[in-house]
């Protein structure tokens, strides 16, 4: 069965360019796939599907071995959800439609096989299919500075997938028993200390690529800002989460010594990184811009909770996850919206947009619902995800949390000021000159802000599938006395 | 010499105002011994008011009181004692000024015939309605 | 002949002089403004209804939460202006409400419900609106006329003291509460009697509009200077009528403030209503915030300069603005030639409260036009005065007038255009 998630978007993405020409056919074509992955997933929840192991090059130990666990099937399931959004929020107008839907599911596609890996080379293979379909969607249907923000995004992605294959080779060489890449191998390989700490640098450097996480950051706001609307949410929603989910199974589940050993830099890391991302986003101008800072403030969030790997805060790595997928891909949503109606991404020429009769009111109000989660109020999913993370990270490293508290409440200022400026006070009227928005244009901002409110007032959503799972792997790492222990 | 009121009566032109003072119930005031000076606004002025002002205040005594109370100064003013000063304090309250005195003028009306001595005052004719304000 | 002006607004000023009204004449503007007041004059009649029950029958309820629920006897109140038994008829129509009315009332924008549950869901005429314009009259004071120098006086003190002792016999706790509070009972008093000025002030606007409304239907209105003419004629018409206040309990009347008094429409409603409420109001709360101590709001009352001539229209239907609640009132009567051209213009139907918004405002130039050529006909020259004297003093006049549309807010240089909708 796992394997008709993959071959859906495969076949699909294959075929439709021959099936139809038309934007609007081929559109509703391609929402097929993710949705049929959607409910298998969501199928996959209570009647657990065989994991698949088939021999694919053995020389090189490469097996297609997919299965499930809790880490990955919600992952899983917030992918099918990102990319049915993605494509029903693509523009019709968008040139070459034939190219632009099979890309999107190129992207799927290797995102759901990443996922669903059981083989650390098939993970690296996937992780290097996405490269080349987003770089081109970027490089294609972006924005004005498009051509410099792919080049820069693909060479920081390309680092970051030679850096993993590297570190994946290493993991089959040094593996005692054979050139074995599985999981199953490798989280019982129990490398010795000196080498999981050299390791784990590499899978650090890589995922923070990734994530991104602060210095390795330099991709992330160009991109994020040329990048089309659906593309960033699926970019920002997704691609990023693979690289918490490589930490994940790469970092903690595969090198707990070293993660011991490296997690107050982590820690420290992280913390930096959420300050830098909630100072940055206060300074910005331009909206998307402010969304893309207001990312990395989160990601470092969820970089402290990975360093402190208690049971609590790797449940609130995996809400997290899911939380900060869902909102990050609302609020880019949101902020395309309004810079399709308005014409402008400069907050100086923005205002009023909640006037009822000529402004956006139904955009800014939930612009306002997704700018609350983002700053963790209570009652959304960002505030069970900010609370588990704090509450996990707490005693392990205190300041570093205080850090992240801090950066918490940065959020809060720059969503206030965002909003002010953008929502309240006087429109425009010279500039109103708008058509309000369809309800096609707003279902998936709805349905990200449902989701959103779901997952704020009903907390087991988010963690309840990884529970067991997350304990696993923190077990392993509860107390800072062994770290002491070991040095 | 004859009063105020039968000096009008017998000029022939000031139907219309006789008539709102009897309505008005002034008509005792003004035959007292006063003395009064009064701007006496002539029939064409209070035609020359749109239609169904008049009427109105016909209907209600009170407020045509004031209206005409407006047009009457106490003591007896000829035109050379009046243009010496910028207004006068009329019986309704508000001043009235006068704006000119070659032509003689009293608010926004010219006066056509100005000092007719009467037993209990003086009388200055003038063409238009004058109104406080 | 005078020279031209050169004031800023000179072209407005010229206008003004050759009988015409700041709304510039063009067919269109005429199909907006009349079109306006037939949907403004609807709600009105429900406003000058209730303002009368409130100050003759609900008086000093102390829980007035019924104060809304009017008689069947007010709403069949005869209009002094309309009807077959009226005295000076303006409107062609009945005296009672307006059939409009009575069908809104009984069915509001939902279904036909019980009165109680259309009041609480909101889904009915917003008297708020009616009360507000109450209030600024009340607050502002001192805006000419005797009204508010009365309701100082001993007479009215003495009237007040009665109505309140009649109102509260046989309750000792209000009586007592009315002992050692008496200046507020008084006050409230004063209120009510606003209550009552404004009623009599509407009750005349509301035939007068309806009758121009009936006459642009059968072509008897062609030019924006007619329909203002047609106003200048009933203002001056309906000048004298007495404004008092009577309070009916039981069988009883109490006359606070008796016709005697001599107060008349024009010196102590209308004018005064028109500088309260056209130009002062007061400052909406709920739309920005205003730093007092940053002078943000005047500290002289006659610089107040949030009414409807200085009014941004754009935040309309957002909450805490008291025009929204009659924005809202004339969606319900728009007459269909009116509904058509907002459909075709804007966002169509999504944006009407601000497209009405702003006609609104140039209607009430209109009005205010018909107030100033009003004022000059009572107090200055005829417009074709062969006196050069008499045309400059006009020309001052009306330049004064002008002055107070100088400052930023002032919307008569956007309601020159067209585009402006």
């Amino acid at each position: 069965m796992l394997i008709v998630l993959l071959i859906i978007p495969l076949l699909i993405g294959l075929l439709q360019p021959l099936i139809a020409s038309d934007s609007r056919r081929l559109r509703s074509i391609a929402a097929v796939a993710p949705s049929i992955q959607l409910c298998l997933g969501i199928w996959f929840l209570k009647n657990p599907p065989d994991s698949i192991s088939i021999e694919w090059l053995p020389q090189l130990g490469l097996k297609l071995e997919l299965g499930v666990d809790g880490l990955s099937l919600p992952l899983v399931i917030l992918t099918a959800i990102l990319t049915l959004l993605a494509i029903c929020a693509s523009q019709l107008e968008y040139v070459r439609p034939r190219l632009y839907y099979p890309l999107l599911l190129s992207v799927n596609l290797g995102l759901i096989t990443a996922f669903l890996a059981q083989n650390a080379l098939l993970f690296v293979l996937a992780y290097e299919l996405i490269l080349i379909p987003t770089t081109l969607l970027v490089a294609i249907w972006g924005g004005s500075q498009r051509a410099g923000a792919a080049i820069r995004f693909l060479i920081y992605g390309a680092i970051s997938g030679v850096i993993l294959l590297g570190v994946v080779l290493c993991f089959g060489w040094l593996n005692r028993s054979g050139l074995n890449f599985s999981y199953s191998s490798l989280s019982q390989a129990s490398l010795p200390f000196n080498q999981q700490r050299w390791l784990l640098i590499g899978v650090l450097v890589a995922f923070c690529l990734k994530l991104p996480i602060v210095p390795l950051h330099g991709w992330q706001p160009k991109t994020y800002s040329q990048a089309p609307t659906p593309v960033v949410m699926l970019m920002s929603g997704a691609v990023s989460k693979m690289g918490a989910y490589g930490l994940l199974r790469f970092g903690l589940e595969f090198l707990p010594d070293g993660w011991m050993y490296w997690s107050p830099l982590i820690a420290a890391l992280g913390a930096f990184s959420a300050i830098y991302g909630a100072l940055n986003a206060i300074a910005q101008k331009d909206i998307r811009l402010l969304i893309a800072y207001s990312s990395i403030g989160h990601m470092g969030m969820l970089m402290l909770a990975l360093a402190a790997a208690t049971t609590l805060s790797l449940q609130g790595v995996m809400a997290q996850m899911l939380a900060h997928g869902l909102i990050i891909a609302l609020l880019f949503n949101l902020v395309g919206l309004i810079e399709l109606k308005t014409g402008t991404r400069s907050i100086a020429e923005l205002s009023g947009l909640m006037n009822p009769q000529r402004g956006l009111p139904f955009t800014s109000s939930l612009l306002l619902i997704g700018l609350m989660a983002a700053a963790g109020v209570p009652g959304l999913a960002g505030f069970v995800a900010e609370l588990l993370i704090f509450e996990g990270s707490w005693k392990i490293f205190p300041w570093p949390t205080l850090a992240c508290l801090l950066a918490s409440g940065f959020t809060a200022v720059y969503a206030v000021r965002f909003f002010n400026r953008v929502g309240f006070g006087r429109l425009d009227p010279a500039r109103a000159n708008w058509v309000s928005t369809t309800w096609g244009e707003r279902l998936p901002a709805l349905i990200l802000s449902l989701l959103v409110l779901i997952g704020g007032i009903w907390p087991t959503s988010l963690t309840g599938i990884s529970e067991a799972t997350t304990a696993q792997i923190a077990i392993s790492n509860t107390s800072t006395n062994q770290l002491e222990q070991q040095s | 010499m004859a009063s105020i009121l039968n000096t009008a009566a017998e000029a022939g032109c000031f139907k219309t105002l006789l008539a709102a003072v009897a309505a008005a119930g002034l008509s005792e005031a003004l035959d007292g011994p006063g003395p009064f000076t009064v701007f006496a606004p002539v029939d064409d002025a209070f035609a020359a008011l749109p239609a169904g002002t008049v009427q109105t205040l016909v209907d209600n005594p009170p407020q045509l009181a004031r209206i005409l109370k407006y047009h009457v100064l106490a003591g007896a003013y000829p035109q050379a004692q009046l243009v010496s000063q910028s207004d006068w304090p009329s019986l309704e309250g508000a001043p009235i000024p006068i704006r000119r005195s070659e032509p003689f003028e009293v608010k926004n009306a010219t006066v056509i015939n100005a000092d007719i001595v009467c037993d209990n005052g003086v009388v200055h004719v003038i063409d238009r309605v004058i109104l406080p304000g | 002949m005078i020279p031209p002006s050169t004031h800023k607004y000179a072209d407005v000023i010229h206008r003004l002089e050759a009988g015409g009204s700041m709304l510039p004449d063009t067919p269109e503007n005429l199909e907006q403004i009349i079109g306006i007041y037939k949907a403004y004059a609807v709600p009105m009649d429900f406003y000058w209804r209730d303002l009368l029950y409130i100050a003759e029958r609900v008086f000093l309820n102390p829980l007035p939460a019924f104060k809304y629920f009017i008689s069947k006897q007010y709403m069949d109140l005869a209009n002094s202006y309309s009807g077959d038994n009226s005295k000076l008829r303006i409107w062609r129509g009945g005296e009672k409400a307006h059939p409009e009315l009575v069908a809104f009332m009984k069915r509001g924008e939902t279904i036909s419900m019980p009165k109680i549950l259309h009041h609480l869901w909101h889904d009915r005429i917003n008297m708020e609106f009616a009360e507000a314009c109450m209030q600024a009259m009340f607050w502002h004071q001192d805006m000419g006329g005797r009204f508010n120098d009365y309701l100082e006086s001993k007479a009215y003190l003495a009237n007040a003291d009665r109505a309140i002792k009649a109102y509260f016999k046989g309750n000792p706790l209000m009586l007592l509460l009315y002992k050692l509070f008496p200046e507020m009972f008084i006050e409230q008093v004063r209120q009510l009697s606003y209550y009552s000025n404004l009623g009599l002030f509407w009750e005349v606007m509301a035939p007068v509009f309806f009758e121009m409304s009936d006459l642009y239907d059968e072509g008897g209105i062609n030019s924006v200077p007619e329909a203002m003419d047609f106003l200048v004629n009933g203002i001056f018409a309906v000048a004298g009528r007495p404004i008092y206040h009577h309070v009916y309990m039981g069988n009883e009347c109490i006359e606070i403030i008796p016709k005697s008094e001599g107060f008349t429409w024009l010196y102590e409603a209308a004018l005064p209503y028109v500088e309260a409420v056209f130009y002062r109001t007061s400052p909406f709360r709920g739309t920005k915030s205003y730093n007092a101590q940053a002078n943000q709001v005047p500290a002289d009352q006659a610089d107040f300069h949030y009414g409807i001539l200085y009014a941004d229209v754009y935040p309309v239907g957002s909450a805490g603005i008291p025009p929204t609640l009659l924005m809202q009132d004339m969606l319900h009567f728009l007459p269909a030639y009116l509904e058509a051209t907002y459909q075709n213009h804007g966002r169509g139907d999504e944006d009407k409260l601000i497209q009405l918004g702003i006609t609104f405002q140039r209607s009430m130039y209109n009005v205010t036009s018909a107030v100033i050529q009003a004022l000059r006909c009572a107090l200055l020259y005829p417009l074709t005065d062969p006196d050069l004297e008499h045309l400059l003093a006009n020309r001052r006049f009306f330049e004064a007038q002008m002055d107070r549309f100088l400052r930023p807010e002032a919307r008569l240089s956007d309601i020159q255009q067209q585009n402006y909708r």
